[in-house]
């Protein structure tokens, strides 16, 4: 198919400039690495789990970056005060089959059953890189950030491992290692717990105009990132073609990345495993809710405020007025 | 302002009804913001916060925000309330002059038993500096608190120089309001300052110990035969015992309270302290 540059970048038309290196055209002007919003999307309908390799070959790819960034925690790691689990999975690298700090991608199975038979799919799983993060709006420490080129990237130097990115992703994607990161060098017993990892959709890959890894390293052209407009039109227009089902696109608000399965969602989601590590792929409203009514009350209180004082001190002031009035005629 | 004297009671009264409203909502509402903001870092499962009777919310990050928004609406729109009111009637007895630092030095020896305490104004120069680092703490959290709640509600994209400044003014300024709020309640357990407590719950002072203590205040108070507003309320209005005249104390623009004494005069000529 001409629409695809080179193998996986999304040339729709020449808005793909960001990334003229990687994929051979000439540079335009108008769009510059970082800046503009990227979305990938993910074909399960091409996707076959790399079931004649070891370690799936984008799974291998993105451990090997991960394995390169982590450093070694400190031995031992001090305990936690009052409590609190010790999440180390340093010794524990090989595990692919979920998320982990080391497996930031991890490819999920569904033998979903379709008219008697079984149907496999098989689904890469990594953070969706929300259009509203939750994990990055609700971090107390700025420690994760979403960037103009839609990646959300945890900052390891910042972040103190204390999960709450991961309790508020509605897919519970962040993992922690425990005994590294900057909660060393303050309270280890008492305040954080590590650095938390999640795929950060290469950005530092993104910046010098390379393809993330797992795009790079896949066969099968299962991953395709490009300008975020043109994978949502790609998106509806393979579903359409193939009667294929999206996910993604409405999830939590919307999302950056963008699921396409031969099989209804709710199908897989009945099928694949799911637990710590392990996402599913259920229907997900946003959280929190856009212009939800209390945000909204709290930027209008100023103005609330406002107009209560100023109607306040008027009526004051046309009290006293009229006291001061009544008292000379009283004198 | 509704200050005067009720000498029946052994009572003058020192805040008006409304300032008691906005001191209490400012006051409740920014504890609640201290413990949801508390419970914004992820501690209430590992200090076993939510295992506390009734607490079972305090891990779940989007009860505590939602707290922490409705807790601002009211921490917010009572500071602005504060501030345009009071501002645009001129009310500035708790603003800061000239000396108050040096003032305040000489005050809090006195609480160790050095020098004697000179006379007051209806507010303690203390006072007038401890409102005012109050004002610039709870200004900044507004200012950040709002450009975190914008990011949160429309733009989740705002840039990092931004978000990140908004966030780490937010975590200090936090910090520091919990120091200021244990400051002020220590402040209320100095024993000269014990009988003050009474006017944020009832809005009145005992008159003995503001006419000992608070003297260039009263001085003013008592001296001012002109009857002014008194926020509506007249019926509680009284009158000073044997002179039949009213003394609802009040100084009105372009009035000058008469010196008390020479120490105070140079201070009760600044008008401002009892607009
Ligand atoms: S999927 Fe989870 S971790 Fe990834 S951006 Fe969304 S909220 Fe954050
Ligand atoms: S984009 Fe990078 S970090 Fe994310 S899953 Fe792919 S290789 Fe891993
Ligand atoms: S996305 Fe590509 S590399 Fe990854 S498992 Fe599927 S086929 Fe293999």
């Amino acid at each position: 198919m001409s629409r695809l540059t080179r193998r996986n970048f999304l040339q729709v038309s020449a808005g793909l400039a960001a990334f003229s290196g990687i994929a051979g055209t000439p540079k335009e002007a108008g769009a510059s690495p970082g800046k503009e919003a990227l979305a990938t999307l993910i074909d399960c309908t091409r996707c076959d789990g790399c079931v004649d390799h070891d370690v799936p070959l984008c799974v291998a790819a993105c451990r090997e970056r991960a394995l390169n960034r982590i450093p070694d925690p400190v031995d031992p790691i001090p305990p936690l005060f009052p409590r609190g689990m010790i999440e180390d999975w340093s010794k524990r690298k090989d595990v692919y089959d979920r998320l982990t700090p080391y497996t930031q991608l991890f490819i999920q199975r569904a033998d979903v059953p379709v008219d008697g038979g079984i149907r496999t799919v098989y689904l890469p799983r990594r953070c969706m890189h929300c259009d509203n993060p939750p994990c990055a709006t609700l971090c107390p420490f700025t420690a994760n950030h979403k960037y103009p080129d839609g990646s959300v990237v945890i900052d390891p130097d910042l972040c103190f491992g204390g999960a709450k990115c991961r309790s508020v992703c509605p897919w519970n994607i962040p993992q922690r290692q425990s005994g590294i990161g900057i909660y060393l060098e303050i309270m280890p017993t008492l305040a954080g717990n590590g650095v938390m990892f999640k795929c950060d959709l290469c950005h530092d890959r993104l910046l010098n105009q390379q393809l993330p890894l797992c795009v790079e390293a896949c066969p099968r052209d299962a991953m395709v990132i490009g300008l975020r407009r043109d994978i949502m039109k790609e998106a509806e227009r393979r579903a359409a073609e193939t009667g294929g089902y999206l996910y993604g696109l409405t999830e939590n608000g919307g999302t950056g990345t963008i699921y396409l399965s031969p099989v209804p969602f709710e199908e897989i989601n009945k099928v694949v495993e799911k637990g710590p590590g392990r996402p599913h792929f259920d229907k997900v409203s946003r959280r929190p809710a856009r212009a939800s009514l209390m945000e909204t009350s709290v930027l209008m209180s100023p103005v609330i405020g406002m107009g209560a004082g100023l109607t306040a001190a008027m009526l004051a002031v046309r009290n006293r007025v009229k006291k001061k009035g009544e008292g000379e005629n009283d004198d | 302002m509704t200050d005067r004297v009720i000498e029946g009671k052994n009572l003058v009264r020192r805040h008006s009804v409304l300032e008691l409203v906005e001191h209490w909502a400012i006051a409740l509402s920014g504890l609640l913001l201290i413990l949801t903001g508390l419970l914004e870092l992820p501690i209430g499962k590992r200090y076993y916060v939510t295992e506390i009777p009734w607490f079972s919310w305090s891990g779940d990050f989007y009860t505590t925000l939602t707290i922490h928004y409705i807790a601002a609406v009211v921490f917010v729109a009572a500071s602005f309330f504060h501030v345009f009111y009071h501002g645009l009637l001129g009310e500035g007895g708790l603003l800061p002059r000239r000396g108050d630092l040096k003032e305040s030095i000489k005050v809090i020896k006195t609480f160790f038993g050095k020098g004697d305490e000179p006379p007051f104004e209806k507010y303690l120069p203390e006072q007038r500096l401890a409102y005012m680092g109050m004002a610039f703490i709870i200004a900044m959290l507004i200012i950040s608190g709002l450009v975190k709640t914008y990011k949160n509600l429309l733009d989740p994209q705002l840039s990092y120089a931004v978000t990140s400044a908004a966030t780490w003014i937010h975590n200090i300024f936090f910090v520091l309001f919990i120091a200021a709020f244990i400051a002020h309640i220590a402040a209320l357990v100095i024993k000269p300052n014990r009988p003050m407590v009474r006017g944020i719950f009832t809005g009145t002072i005992r008159l003995d110990y503001a006419r000992g203590r608070h003297s260039l205040w009263m001085a003013a108070l008592e001296r001012t035969k002109t009857p002014s507003t008194d926020d509506g309320r007249g019926g509680e209005r009284e009158e000073v015992a044997g002179t039949g005249a009213r003394k609802d104390g009040h100084v009105l623009p372009g009035e000058k309270p008469d010196p008390g004494n020479e120490t105070g005069s140079e201070r009760t000529n600044d008008k401002k302290e009892e607009l």
